[in-house]
């Protein structure tokens, strides 16, 4: 069926189009306008609105073990959470499975990846993402603090075991890439460390962080994973810790590399108080290390709930748990730390945090290696990404909310000498084209023949929390889900995985080694590809050559 | 498919019809027992949901104990894996967590090196207020029995060691508690063992202090046995379709949950209850349904053809088919591959889909 969307704002800067034009829509993918004068089946008249590609999440913890344990600590969160503005329904409900797809189509969002799987967990991770329904989903699956990973690096084993031992963990899990997270540091906690640094070693492995990036980062830029190795650095939430992020940055030595939620790391520990904007210094590391990506995790005013695997930071934060309860879940490999919180304007270093984030992304020169995000539910739930995109676009925005924030801060913020307000090209780059090239998945993100067809239509308005808030019409795979802002069809998506190959005697040591350690076999947490019981609930994407 | 109404055979149609109106016509059905894998989890909540009833586990007691818990204080779990390898001293309390689980021990203290572990503390056992236990190799165990106490308030006054305040009883026991409490304190990974279902709520909440007090100093977790049935994978399956544990009543599409009002033998026995759905469809286990209401069964035993007034006989997870459940020792859901070659029966998911989609109400809006 032939589908035209016609005469509206058509933003696609993977084609550097921002023009008044047509879309068309053939069997589930874009056309070409066809020459023939075949008549379209469909027409919509969006002429006014603004024409995108469905949004791309290249990082929002949306389904696994650890968000299920997250939901049980804290059912609570989305009635505290909601805001005069931001479309939560104060309801448990709005954490399950179900309300996510729903909600994030009704944003224009039409693939999400969820960053933080568990190896001996996929498989509810998996279960989980295949019932959230409309959004194409995949995961990262976590290495670097498993025993098995340590034992290889203590031992010398060759690359290709390495190698071997990733690619199996990616096929075991059906996952699409690799995160790395304080490599070594949740390891270290086990021996009761409390900080860990690039250079320190795992304790009784005498394995260093350094080694551990290095290794798995060569690893998966030797499968051709597409994804570059996603990581999570040293020293999350420290004054100062800038120094980490630019060090891991030289630590890649040049080859591809994402780096997460680089907010938390934009710390310098200059002035008054010991904490300091480093978002200059980022934005400057940034442009001497084109292999490097980052996503933002930027932080909004209001409660949310921190949820992550880098168990020894977690631990170390539980005391500011609000309300105060805190889970640490201390598990094989990473573990998990869920600890409530809530960013407040008053507070200095959360008004920081708050303005390094924005400007970490008004600073950048090359938009398609900065991606959006808050770190769902981390800085803050991903139902309020139009509140930042509205900051990003209208610094009268930044202004208003400056002045609501200790003055203290607001004297080291940089905002404040930055005009810039992105254009919806960059608001497009940051959050659907950069996304969708970094992940390899290269047919979204733009709007080019080819390209599955999943569109965003929006009302141009100036209040940007309501434009991006709700979409006035979401085709996926080129079937219209959304109608003014509401669902209309609840259908499934696709999860994407990779399959690099890999030399079967890795099986054999791995059952050994779980049989020894764990008592159990790897096949009972392998991902079965029923898992979605439904028919090409598994798409994989090609690897580099 | 084999299916009786009132003890007596009857066509496959005519049962499923049968139970679909029951249910639909109930002023508040009940769904409970739920042995049965996340597929069969996932049919039932949807079924719930149309039916706008009541959803509940066999082991709801123990399931929302601990979710409530940890709902109200948090939690320091450790998974089995990490207890196994990496706890220099476990702490078992009572004699609950033999009992449900006898091979725990052994699972526990494996022979053989384990994964490297912090300290160089020997490991060892201690059955807190439990008979004293056989040594696994060279595992030190030590029992700390009863005297003239109960376990809660053993378990009180080692907290109070724990917490280096003063701990009055008898002198000889004080000894042994002060030492264990010494022990734990000098630990690098001790853990507390214990079964949500045989430990009462305060008696966890003093647990769970001790735990948070030592992790001030080193790092400490407890291990709570599995809750029998899937019990767990049904409750995390909840939580990710509604976003809230069993014993949870779906009101106009939306989930609302209460630990007390909800539970599923209480609305039976209070007469709030008018019909009720019990699934006990798991290899290697089983329940009784509560009697009081009309009742669908479905079950995996093919021979209680009376034992409802709906039967309808269904396959067993993990033997007749793969099964997705929770298994204790991933701390986790896991897949086991059937044991055997179907028996034709079918599946507890694909029968509660079949009733669902045979009740006659509207759809409720998204959740």
């Amino acid at each position: 069926m032939l589908i035209r969307l016609k005469g509206g704002r058509v933003i696609d800067p993977a084609h550097d189009r921002d023009a008044v034009g047509d879309v068309f829509i053939d069997d589930g993918r874009i056309v070409a306008a066809p020459g023939n004068g075949r008549a379209p089946d469909e027409t919509y008249d969006v002429s006014g609105k603004v024409v995108m590609a469905g949004a791309v999440d290249v990082h929002s913890h949306i389904a696994g073990s650890n968000v299920t344990m997250a939901r049980l600590l804290m059912a609570e969160l989305p009635a505290l959470a909601a805001k005069k503005g931001a479309a939560i329904a104060p309801t448990p409900a709005a954490w399950s499975a179900f309300a996510t797809g729903i909600r994030y189509a009704e944003m224009g969002y039409t693939t999400v990846i969820e960053p933080a799987v568990i190896p001996t967990h996929a498989i509810e991770a998996q279960r989980e993402l295949s019932r959230i329904p409309i959004i194409d989903v995949g995961g990262l699956v976590i290495l670097g603090n498993d025993d098995f990973t340590l034992g290889l690096l203590r031992d010398r084993a060759g690359p290709s075991e390495g190698e071997d031992y990733v690619a199996w963990t990616l096929a075991h899990s059906k996952c699409l890439g690799i995160k790395l997270i304080n490599a070594g540091g949740s390891a270290a906690f086990k021996f009761n460390a409390r900080t860990f640094g690039l250079d320190d070693e795992v304790p009784a492995y005498g394995v260093t962080s350094r080694a551990i990036l290095q290794g798995l980062q060569r690893a998966v830029t030797a499968l051709g994973v597409p994804h570059p190795i996603h990581v999570h650095c040293n020293n999350l939430g420290i004054a100062g810790n800038v120094d980490t992020a630019v060090a891991t940055m030289e630590a890649a030595e040049g080859l591809p590399m994402h780096l997460a939620h680089i907010q938390f790391y934009g710390y310098g520990a200059e002035g008054p108080k010991g904490l300091s904007s480093a978002a200059p210094r980022l934005a400057e590391a940034l442009k001497r290390h084109p292999n490097i990506s980052v996503d933002i995790g930027q932080v909004l005013f209001g409660q949310t709930l921190t949820l992550s695997a880098d168990i020894l930071r977690q631990f170390d934060g539980r005391g500011a748990a609000s309300p105060r309860k805190w889970e640490i879940i201390q598990g094989e490999g990473n573990g998990t730390g869920i600890v409530p919180y809530k960013y407040r304007a008053k507070n200095f270093v959360n008004a920081m945090q708050w303005s390094i984030g924005l400007e970490i992304m008004l600073l950048a020169e090359d938009l398609w290696r900065v991606l959006f995000s808050t770190d769902h539910p981390n800085g803050a739930l991903f139902v309020r990404y139009p509140e930042i995109i509205h900051l990003l676009m209208d610094k009268d925005e930044r202004t208003r909310l400056l002045d609501s924030v200790p003055p203290e801060a607001r004297e080291l913020s940089n905002l404040p000498g930055i005009a810039r307000e992105f254009t919806l090209s960059e608001i497009a780059i940051v959050t659907r084209a950069g996304p969708a090239r970094r992940l390899g998945l290269a047919d979204r993100g733009h709007l080019g023949a080819g390209a599955v067809a999943d569109v965003a239509i929006y009302t141009d308005q100036a209040d940007k929390t309501a434009m991006f808030g709700s979409a006035d019409l979401v085709f996926k795979d080129g079937c219209l889900v959304v109608k003014d802002g509401e669902v209309v069809d609840i259908r499934f998506g696709q999860a994407f995985q990779v399959a690099p190959g890999f030399d079967a005697a890795i099986e054999r040591k791995l059952a050994h080694f779980y049989d020894r350690y764990y008592g159990v076999n790897p096949s009972s947490f392998g991902v079965p590809v029923t898992i979605a019981a439904r028919p090409d609930r598994f798409q994989t994407v090609p690897c580099l050559s | 498919m084999a299916m009786y109404l009132k003890g007596e055979r009857a066509e496959e149609a005519s049962a499923l019809e049968r139970a679909a109106e029951l249910l639909g016509q109930a002023r508040l059905p009940v769904i409970g027992g739920l042995l049965t894998d996340i597929a069969g989890a996932e049919a039932a909540l949807a079924l719930a949901r149309k039916l706008s009833g009541v959803i509940d586990h066999d082991a709801g007691e123990a399931l929302t104990r601990s979710t409530r818990l940890m709902r109200e204080t948090g939690a320091c779990p450790a998974s089995f894996g990490e207890v196994r390898n990496r706890a220099d001293i476990v702490v078992l309390i009572g004699d609950a967590p033999l009992a449900r689980d006898p091979g725990l021990i052994n699972e526990l203290f494996p022979a053989g090196e384990g994964l490297p572990r912090p300290g160089d503390n020997p490991r060892e056992l201690v059955v807190l207020g439990g008979a004293k236990q056989r040594g696994v190799g060279d595992v030190e165990v030590t029992a700390l029995p009863f005297e003239d106490e109960d376990l809660p308030t053993l378990v009180g006054r080692l907290a109070m060691a724990v917490a280096g305040r003063p701990v009055s009883g008898k002198a000889k026991a004080d000894a042994k508690i002060t030492r264990l409490a010494e022990r734990l304190r000098g630990a690098a990974f001790p853990v507390f063992v214990y079964s949500a279902a045989d430990l009462e709520e305060p008696v966890i909440h003093v647990v769970l202090d001790m735990v948070r007090h030592l992790c001030l100093t080193t790092r400490a977790a407890t291990l709570t046995l599995a809750a029998s049935g899937n019990g767990d994978g049904v409750n995390l399956c909840s939580a990710w379709t509604c976003g809230l544990p069993v014993r949870t009543r779906f009101i106009d599409g939306l989930p609302e949950h209460d630990p007390w009002l909800y539970a599923a033998a209480r609305l039976i026995d209070s007469g709030e209850a008018d019909a009720l759905l019990y699934v006990d469809a798991l290899e290697a286990e089983g329940a009784t349904p509560p009697r009081g209401v009309p009742t669908v069964l479905l079950t995996r035993d093919h021979g209680r053809r009376a034992a409802a007034e709906i039967v309808i006989e269904v396959a067993s997870a993990a033997r007749d088919h793969d099964a997705e459940l929770y298994l204790p020792r991933i701390s986790g859901i896991g897949v086991v591959k059937a044991a055997q070659a179907g028996s034709g029966a079918p599946t507890v998911a694909a029968t509660l889909t079949r009733i669902a989609d045979l009740v006659p109400l509207a759809e409720a809006g998204p959740c």
